[in-house]
């Protein structure tokens, strides 16, 4: 009987002793590598993004068109936009009066959110460079999309580590060290040493046009435009002939024209028992519609789709919640970024810009009713956005404030919405050489040629021999506003310090934002920019 | 290979099959009753062991046992708790009647991990409760028979949602990164679910609470274990059935006061005409009934009890509740001459929940109170039909009509648990014994939830396109246990022995899930809910959303080994060592050591004090290792991301940390147990260090491609004190009064932590994003409020904050908090600096009076109820207003500040049961009968203005506008926080029948 015990449990712990102590961990529903599948309609809509779908959906997702991230403390922090605390409502502890003031600091929750949605951006580029999975072709559009992030972060943080493979570690570059690499990616993705009138872009292996979703050659030289614009800023030295050089490139290539007369889409906003709604919205209008895909005057934009492109929400961040029933809205909005009182008047009337970026006045409902807010702060009960704001805080009325609405809303919207995001623009290369040119020439009139191509397809008057340094960054307020320039631009024309409706005058240590607090204590050795 | 329970199952039956041999010892059955010395009244429940074995049997109703026994038994021991126990040589008797005196030296036998001790052996912090202990009442979860009975015990369930999980706490938190809760073990089943037990068959529940004890069960015991133990047949008895009914109505305790519509109307609110108390329309009486039936006995070796228990409980918020059925089935038996014991237990329980919705109670509160329930009474023209008859305050943030949230929506669950076990045990000698347990359990939750077309609280009613919205949750949850284990059992010399138990353990736990949430639903004729064929949503990208998470099999292996050695029966000693591997942890760091140690010694054997009966010291130490979170903690994890071109490719979510290693608790415990005449008292200091706890962190995205990733964090350290009292204040023939009090306290600091100091818990919307109100800060104590004091009413309406570090400028903001010259302040803890349970047990001839009380003191909540909508804010003026007698009307704009922190300290009368026996003759059909009356929540003394002062141990952020609030990942270094989706406190009365035949 012993023996028979004995050997009988030796033969189920030789059976099972290996797996007794087996332990190896297969985790089958999450997923541990990399994968990528090409996609079935290569060519479609989509571009073909292929390998690169990810990087290209981190345009959407690295905060370029919602709340909380890189668009917030791009707008709010300047002369075009606020959000007013409504009582208890959009307090939010603060934080978004401390951006319209300036008065924000390492641990404003926005400015880390930026920092965050760039570097998973930048982290997915490498991840997909480190993958060997791509062509040279798209290795360049990678590293070109990935230094136009590396810009954002040169623009709104200067001091950045330059991670340019998975799990490398850096020390912090100084400001000039991230302009130069960003300089360096965007012009061998280019195929070229230098911008020079004699460049011959013919061995980039960047496309030569095409879809706006895939970065291009004249995306690439839009991007360095921009940057050699800002170059005296980030770095000291000033670098306007390049910059009128690449974006005369872009308009004499031919490849993109404005989209003025005759360019338009339907107005999938209109109301149908509403006849002031246009049926088709055309020119300016037409360049930010929900159905602008495919606009000529697009160079590089990030392609939002409320079904498979998910990250813009202006509707929600715009709207007081009863204009839900004026576009049929499958969600309320939150009545949130409203204009400020003098930019919105610093547009003329007759300026077509002015209608299509802003709603004002009594709201209607779909059926052309009046629109409600149970909640008015005044004695009229239905809604009216008024141009003139009582206060930012304690009790900045709910229905104060022009809505921006240059992107425009459609009916039946959802809170992802349709509208796509331009990166690089005709319109704003025409701005980039009138401001490289007038500055190299030292003279602002020279700049009026190519405004008032702009302001003509506006419909407003032309500059004669008017124009000055104000003016022009007025003009290029109302033609960019709620394009994420704002703040670029006022810390070049030196205005972001300056006094404004409800904002004290500030440090210029603040034209660069903290390095966040919590990026700083994740303990990679980060340090913190000077004046926090 | 790899391990397959089955062939593991297969393989023990097989050896057990090989060991069934013909051993025949002569055996036979020895009767008795077991009475107090003092009153002659029988001991119900007294312990009843074979000197030198594990056989037992305990004394049934009327205090009479039964139990067979070898012919080489020799001594039985008698033991009762609070009684002093007594050894009798059987000889040749077959009857054996005793009588044990109170109030001397314990010695009953409490279940530990793998076996039995005496309670005078255990050198850790034990403490065990018996049914007759156990809290009153209709009980919805476990674990409130438990609550304020056991020091350093927390079971908090604020407001008594009775489809609310019980936050349970031993010696506060054991990690950071996760809620983790004592592990339960049920019947020797590791990781049961307390679910799947029914109160009323619950004998016994022994807590583990330090290090050494629970060392024995390895990472699993980290955060403290509790055992429970159901109930069993007798051995010698027919069959014997007992009905235990319960019917009970609660009402709410009370809400949160809000203006009148006539103070609303005259403090600026939009009149819409009517009068409506929201919270008055709905809650309700809730109604409960529960019916227990159990038959039991015992016939030869074997013993058996079967119960069906069913549970009715209504809520007093308007559909919510559950029905629940459960069965159990316990079956022991002994063969061979007793040497092969074989003990089967199963048990299966289907509720079926109506969640309800919490939302209904937060926007009864903040409803405009002139509003209309239904649409055709609306002062102005309005669209009823769109909105299911109802009215509602359209373009309003946050606010939904709560009759409509309850009358329209459907939040339905069903779950259905099986779990069996069974353990043969074969003794080689009458020295060793080998064993082997096999369990498994396995659970399916199906949540149901349905939003008709004219709901406009998720139901999106106002949309033109696509309305109504249904979801479905499915999970399966599943684990597998194999323990095999021998004991060794030997005197040595007549006062000492030593018992070794050593073993191997396999546990693998396994999950799923599947989530589908869809809309836009044609109508309501159909019950659209179910035929998901008919939502639009199908024919339209982009607004299906579907989840699915499957787990890889999640493996703990130990071996562990125990010895427990009696010297000279005063010096008691227990050491364990345990070796675990996980499949949690990168292939380096899999395997942790665990070992423990404790020491008592019976003092007073050697000092033989006056009038002392037992003075007891007992030191223990014991090291745990705990791996809280998710599988796959230490590997990269992507995430899809869809092109729409087809293609599909993956981002990196979490990074990987193939460095993590086991999370470590080092625990002592110094305990000293007193016993004097009437009075016996148990202290219990301990100090605990958690390191290297682990924590899902922010780390550098730059380098790590994303910023989470696991890491071993931090040190926690925790520092307590835990008191038992008991007294006989009167203990007369017809007469008897016990009153005991337990009293603990505990500080928890983090002493290290991945960054200096760190604001935690948003307020959340409308309006209150960016408001942190919950500092940690290395060094220091957790659950710390954080925020600037209220001073005054500014001319603006605006609070005006105090300048609290004198330098002429107040930095009040939040964007400030953490700077050092903010004026900011500590404005409360959230954890309670002492709490107490105060059970007072009276019996008078055939009557008992059991009236339990129970408070916290010293913790705070910030009451956000307050926060949110008692400043007059003019553009709220369609939502009504909270106003307690803290309000300060002039306020016209709200800012997180110290005038919505309140000290919530608090002192109930818990449960009041009174109850009445009748006697009936012997060889009566009828045994006994118990008639009672039980109360709770009777009286609550306490300053907090809101629902429920009961501590707010973890919080689960903020939720607003309809949004759904995530209770699967609680924060549980933000306790105090009272948010707007507490279930309102209720009152309950509870007939009670307890019936024996």
């Amino acid at each position: 009987m012993k023996e028979l015990f004995k050997y009988s449990l030796i033969l189920c712990l030789g059976l099972s002793m290996s797996a007794c102590t087996d332990l190896e961990e297969d985790l089958i529903g999450d997923i541990t590598d990399e994968i990528v599948v090409k996609g079935i309609n290569v060519g479609g809509p989509g571009g073909g993004e292929g390998p690169l779908t990810a990087l290209y959906a981190e345009l959407r997702n690295a905060g370029t068109a919602n709340h909380g991230g890189y668009y917030s403390i791009q707008e709010i922090t300047t002369d075009e936009m606020f959000i007013g605390a409504k009582g208890g409502d959009w307090f939010d502890g603060g934080d978004l009066i401390r951006l319209h003031q300036h008065t924000y600091t390492a641990n404003h929750p926005f400015v880390n959110g930026a920092w965050v949605q760039t570097y998973n951006a930048i982290a997915t580029a490498n991840d997909n460079l480190g993958s060997g999975n791509l062509k040279d072709s798209e290795v360049a559009q990678a590293r070109a999309v990935r230094a136009y992030f590396y810009w954002r972060l040169l623009d709104s943080y200067g001091r950045v580590k330059l991670v340019t493979e998975l799990d490398q570690d850096p020390p912090q570059a100084n400001r000039q060290d991230v302009f130069t690499f960003v300089e360096t990616e965007l012009l061998e993705a280019l195929g070229i040493d230098e911008v020079s009138a004699s460049m011959d872009l013919s061995n980039s292996l960047l496309g030569d046009g095409g879809s706006a979703y895939t970065m291009n050659r004249y995306g690439a030289l839009g991007l360095l435009a921009k940057l050699y614009l800002n170059a005296e800023v980030y770095t000291g030295t000033a670098m306007y002939d390049k910059a009128e050089i690449a974006a005369s490139y872009i308009i004499d290539s031919g490849k993109y024209v404005l989209c003025g007369e005759g360019c338009s889409v339907p107005n999938l906003g209109k109301r149908p028992r509403v006849d002031a709604d246009p049926d088709e919205l055309e020119g300016y209008a037409a360049v930010f519609a929900a159905n602008n895909e495919g606009n000529p005057e697009h160079i590089f934009s990030v392609r939002y789709d409320e079904a498979t492109g998910a990250g813009m929400n202006f509707a929600n961040m715009n709207l007081h919640y009863s204009s839900q029933f004026t576009w049929n809205f499958q969600e309320q909005p939150w009545n949130g970024y409203a204009t400020v009182e003098e930019f919105y008047n610093s547009y003329d009337d007759e300026d077509l810009r002015k209608e299509a970026n802003f709603i004002v006045g009594p709201q209607l409902d779909f059926s052309g009713s009046a629109l409600l807010d149970y909640a008015a702060d005044d004695d009229d009960i239905q809604l009216n956005y008024t141009p003139e704001i009582n206060e930012l805080a304690p009790n900045s009325q709910r229905e104060a404030g022009a809505r921006p609405a240059k992107f425009s809303y459609k009916q039946f919207g959802r809170a992802e919405m349709d509208n796509d995001f331009p990166i690089v623009r005709l319109g704003e290369v025409y701005l980039v050489r009138a401001e490289a040119a007038s500055r190299l020439a030292g003279n602002w009139t020279v700049a009026e040629a190519d405004v008032n191509v702009l302001r003509a397809r506006a419909g407003a008057s032309e500059y004669n021999g008017t124009m000055t340094a104000d003016e022009f960054l007025a003009e290029r307020g109302r033609e960019m506003f709620q394009e994420t320039a704002r703040r670029t631009d006022m810390i070049r024309f030196g205005k972001y310090n300056s006094e404004w409706w409800e904002k004290p005058t500030s440090e210029p240590f603040v034209n660069i934002f903290p390095i966040p607090q919590e990026q700083i204590n994740a303990g990679g050795g980060l340090t913190q920019n000077p004046g926090y | 290979m790899k391990l397959n329970i089955n062939s593991m199952t297969r393989g023990a039956l097989f050896v057990l099959a090989l060991l069934l041999c013909n051993f025949t010892f002569a055996q036979r059955t020895i009767t008795g009753t077991v009475t107090d010395a003092e009153t002659g009244e029988s001991l119900i429940g007294a312990n009843i062991l074979v000197v030198g074995s594990s056989t037992g049997t305990i004394t049934n109703f009327d205090g009479t046992y039964s139990l067979n026994v070898s012919n080489d038994a020799k001594e039985l021991e008698f033991s009762y708790t609070g009684y002093s126990s007594q050894r009798v040589e059987i000889g040749s008797q077959t009857t054996i009647d005793v009588s044990l005196s109170a109030g001397q030296q314990l010695d009953e036998v409490v279940v530990v991990g793998y076996g039995s001790q005496k309670e005078k052996e255990i050198t850790s912090a034990v403490t065990s409760v018996g049914a007759e202990d156990f809290n009153q009442g209709p009980i919805t979860d476990p674990s409130q028979l438990l609550q304020g009975k056991v020091a350093g015990l927390q079971v908090y369930n604020r407001g008594g949602d009775p489809n609310g999980q019980s936050v349970i706490r031993l010696r506060g938190i054991s990690t950071v990164g996760a809620n983790t809760e004592p592990l339960v073990v049920v019947d020797g089943i590791i990781g049961a679910s307390l679910d799947n037990v029914d109160p009323n068959d619950i004998e016994n529940v022994t807590v583990l609470k330090d290090g050494s004890a629970a060392a024995i069960y390895g990472s699993r015991g980290s955060s403290g274990v509790i055992l429970v133990t159901t109930r069993t047949g007798s051995k010698g008895k027919g069959v014997e059935f007992s009905y235990n009914g319960q019917t009970a109505v609660s009402t709410a305790f009370n809400s949160v006061p809000v203006m009148s519509p006539e103070e609303f109307v005259a403090a600026g609110g939009t009149d819409l005409g009517s009068q409506t108390d929201w919270v008055d329309e709905v809650t309700r009486m809730g109604l409960s009934n529960v019916h227990s039936l159990s038959a039991s006995g015992g016939a030869g070796n074997t013993t058996y009890r079967v119960s069906g228990n069913y549970r009715n409980v209504d809520g007093i918020l308007e559909n919510s509740g559950f029905e629940q059925f459960n069965g159990r089935v316990n079956l022991s038996t002994k063969a061979f001459n007793e040497r092969v014991s074989i003990d089967f237990n199963s048990s299966f329980t289907n509720r079926n929940s109506d969640y309800g919705f919490n939302e209904a109670l937060r926007y009864g509160v903040l409803y405009n109170p002139t509003a209309p329930v239904l649409g055709e009474n609306a002062p102005f023209p309005f669209a009823s039909e769109q909105y299911g008859g109802f009215f509602e305050t359209l373009g309003l943030f946050d606010s939904f009509n709560p009759v409509s949230i309850i009358e329209q929506n459907r939040n339905q669950g069903q779950r259905t648990e099986v779990t069996y076990g069974a353990r043969v045990g074969y003794d080689i000698t009458p020295n060793l014994e080998i064993a082997g347990r096999v369990a498994q359990q396995k659970t399916t939750l199906a949540n149901r939830e349905y939003y008709p077309t004219t709901s406009l609280f998720r139901g999106n009613a106002t949309s033109p396109t696509r309305k109504g919205l249904a979801e479905f949750y499915d999970e399966i949850t599943s684990f597998q246990l194999f323990e095999g284990y021998a004991t060794y059992v030997n005197d040595i010399g007549s006062k000492s022995n030593l018992r070794v138990t050593a073993g191997y353990s396999y546990q693998q736990n396994n999950f799923e899930s599947t989530f589908l949430s869809l809309g836009d639903f044609p109508d309501n004729s159909l019950n659209f809910g179910n035929l998901i064929e008919a939502s639009q949503d199908l024919q339209n990208a982009g607004f299906i959303s579907a989840d699915r998470n499957v787990s890889p099999d999640e493996k703990i292996i130990a071996f562990f080994a125990r010895a427990n050695m009696t010297i000279d029966d005063a010096i008691f000693l227990n050491a364990s060592l345990r070796r675990e591997g996980s499949t949690k942890l990168g292939e380096d760091n899999r395997w942790g050591l665990f070992p423990a140690l404790g020491v008592g010694v019976d003092v007073n054997r050697y000092l033989d004090l006056n009038n002392v009966d037992q003075l007891k010291v007992r030191v223990g130490y014991g090291v745990t290792g705990a791996l809280p979170g998710p599988n796959g903690l230490s590997q990269e994890i992507r995430t899809v991301v869809n092109g729409d071109d087809g293609s599909v490719s993956t981002e990196l979510n979490r990074a990987a940390n193939p460095d993590l290693k086991w999370e470590e608790k080092a625990e002592l415990n110094l305990g000293v147990e007193f016993t004097m005449g009437r009075l016996n008292a148990t202290l219990d200091l301990y100090d605990r260090d958690i390191s290297d706890f682990i924590l899902e962190r922010t780390v550098d995205a730059a380098v790590f491609g994303t910023d989470r990733r696991f890491e071993n964090a931090g040190l926690l350290t925790t520092q307590g004190a835990e008191l038992t009292l008991g007294y006989d204040v009167i203990r007369k023939e017809n007469m008897i009064w016990n009153t005991g009090l337990v009293l603990s306290t505990y500080r928890t600091t983090l002493e290290e932590y991945v960054v200096p100091q760190e604001q935690r818990a948003n307020l959340g919307a409308p309006g209150q994003n960016g408001t942190n109100m919950v500092v940690i800060r290395e060094g220091e104590e957790i659950g710390q409020i954080w925020g600037p004091v209220f001073e005054s009413v500014g001319e603006d309406g605006s609070p005006v904050l105090a300048d609290l570090n004198g330098d002429g400028q107040v930095i009040g903001d939040q964007g400030n908090a953490l700077n050092p010259d903010a004026d900011f302040q500590v404005l409360g803890n959230g954890i309670p600096d002492l709490e107490f349970g105060w059970t007072n047990q009276l019996s008078f001839g055939d009557w008992s009076v059991n009236a339990f009380f129970r408070g916290a003191l010293g913790h705070s909540l910030v009451n956000t109820f307050r926060a949110f909508y008692e400043p007059r804010i003019s553009s709220q003026t369609s939502y009504n207003f909270v106003n307690t007698d803290l309000a300060e009307p002039g306020l016209t704009s709200a800012q997180f500040s110290s005038l919505y922190v309140e000290e919530a300290d608090f002192f109930k009368l818990d449960n009041l049961t009174i109850s009445r026996r009748f006697s009936f003759e012997k060889g009566s059909a009828i045994r006994g009968l118990t008639v009672s009356v039980t109360g709770q929540n009777l009286f609550v003394l306490t300053n907090y203005t809101g629902t429920d002062p009961e501590p707010s141990l973890v919080d689960y952020g903020s939720s607003d506008n309809g949004g759904v609030v995530d209770f699967s990942s609680p924060d549980v270094l933000s306790p105090g926080i009272d948010r707007r989706y507490s279930y309102f406190a209720s009152r309950t009365f509870t007939l009670g029948l307890n019936l024996n035949f």
